[in-house]
């Protein structure tokens, strides 16, 4: 567990930095620093955290905040079947402790251990992953306490930093060209939705379907061409 | 009261009593987070290998488009130009905080100069 714990620290820095800058806009947008604290170590998830934190401040809908939220986590579902092996003869609430510290630094480090070292198993993901989720509740906390006691920095163009925090993500999930007509169906029918009256929220929904509509049909299409 | 974000329609949560929607928003959010997780360990492998699994690797990146094309629909030029700007920093460097720091210093230097 020490082996995960140390190896992790270096990725950990920069996850403290994120959840430093996280913690900061959740407070100027109206978020106490104990929810941001309590949110990061129930949730443990930062981008869902970023986003059901600016959908709730933008449109209020408590469900619709966490739904957008969830759903940029079901990658998850993937990640934490890969990890069947690593899990395999930890008892249920181990593996259930382990899942939830589980994070995108703390696997793909424990994956990428594993494939040079078959030694490396549930304790190293268990002691990653306890580090990750300190420094990121302690990193997003520290930062809502600043945030809170700072003046308001919006006219400083700080509400943009989520916008910019949503297009780092998009970088991030793009993963070549097959993506790129979904994703300007998406956007293309969300501006519209949005501009036509539809309430931000509802916007976000069309654009996702169409997205996933469109790239139905390009799957559909290639197959049929193969 | 704080005023809102970039988005003039935005409401804002600093002046609402509140207390009751953080709580439930922490604990919905948490209960989906981990229910995620948990399909993972008990039918992850199951998932993954359906035809339908493109789902779950497609639908995260639609979300976060959809979420930039709606903070921009009927925004002002300058706030379209700010992230012109993040984005190039974005495919430049492929880093959060990079991005965030490039985008919100050309949204206020942009605002400065009156754009």
């Amino acid at each position: 567990m020490k082996h995960g714990a140390l190896a992790i620290l270096p990725l950990a820095l920069g996850a403290a930095v994120y959840g430093f800058a996280f913690g900061l806009l959740a407070a100027q947008v109206g978020f106490p620093w104990w929810g941001v604290g309590l949110m990061s170590a129930a949730v443990h998830a930062g981008s869902s955290q970023i986003v059901a934190v600016e959908q709730f401040s933008s449109t209020g809908t408590i469900a619709g905040a966490a739904l957008a939220g969830a759903a940029l986590n079901l990658r998850y579902v993937g990640i934490v079947a890969s990890l069947a092996e690593v899990l395999d003869g930890l008892s249920i609430w181990m593996k259930l402790l382990a899942i939830h510290v589980t994070g995108d630094e703390n696997w793909a480090l424990t994956m990428a251990e594993r494939a040079k070292s078959p030694n490396i198993g549930a304790a190293f993901l268990l002691g990653s992953g306890f580090v990750m989720i300190s420094v990121w509740t302690a990193s997003t906390t520290a930062g809502a306490v600043l945030g809170a006691v700072l003046p308001d920095l919006q006219r400083f163009g700080l509400g943009f930093a989520f916008t910019a925090a949503f297009i780092a993500m998009a970088r991030g999930l793009w993963r070549g060209r097959s993506q790129a007509l979904p994703w300007v169906v998406a956007a293309a029918v969300t501006v519209a939705a949005v501009s036509l009256g539809l309430p931000r929220a509802y916007g976000i929904v069309a654009g996702t379907l169409c997205g996933l509509l469109a790239a139905a049909l390009l799957r559909r299409t290639s197959e049929a061409v193969a | 009261m704080r005023p809102s974000r970039c988005s003039a329609s935005a409401p804002d949560i600093g002046s609402r009593r509140v207390s009751g929607s953080f709580w439930a928003l922490i604990g919905l959010l948490a209960v989906a987070a981990f229910g995620i997780r948990a399909v993972g360990l008990v039918a992850g492998g199951r998932i993954r290998a359906s035809r339908h699994a493109w789902v779950l690797d497609d639908l995260p990146g639609l979300i976060v488009v959809s979420l930039v094309a709606s903070s921009l629909s009927g925004q002002p030029a300058l706030t379209w130009i700010a992230a012109g700007i993040a984005l190039a920093a974005a495919v430049a460097t492929n880093h959060v905080i990079v991005t965030m720091a490039a985008g919100v210093a050309a949204y206020a230097g942009l605002a400065w100069f009156g754009v």
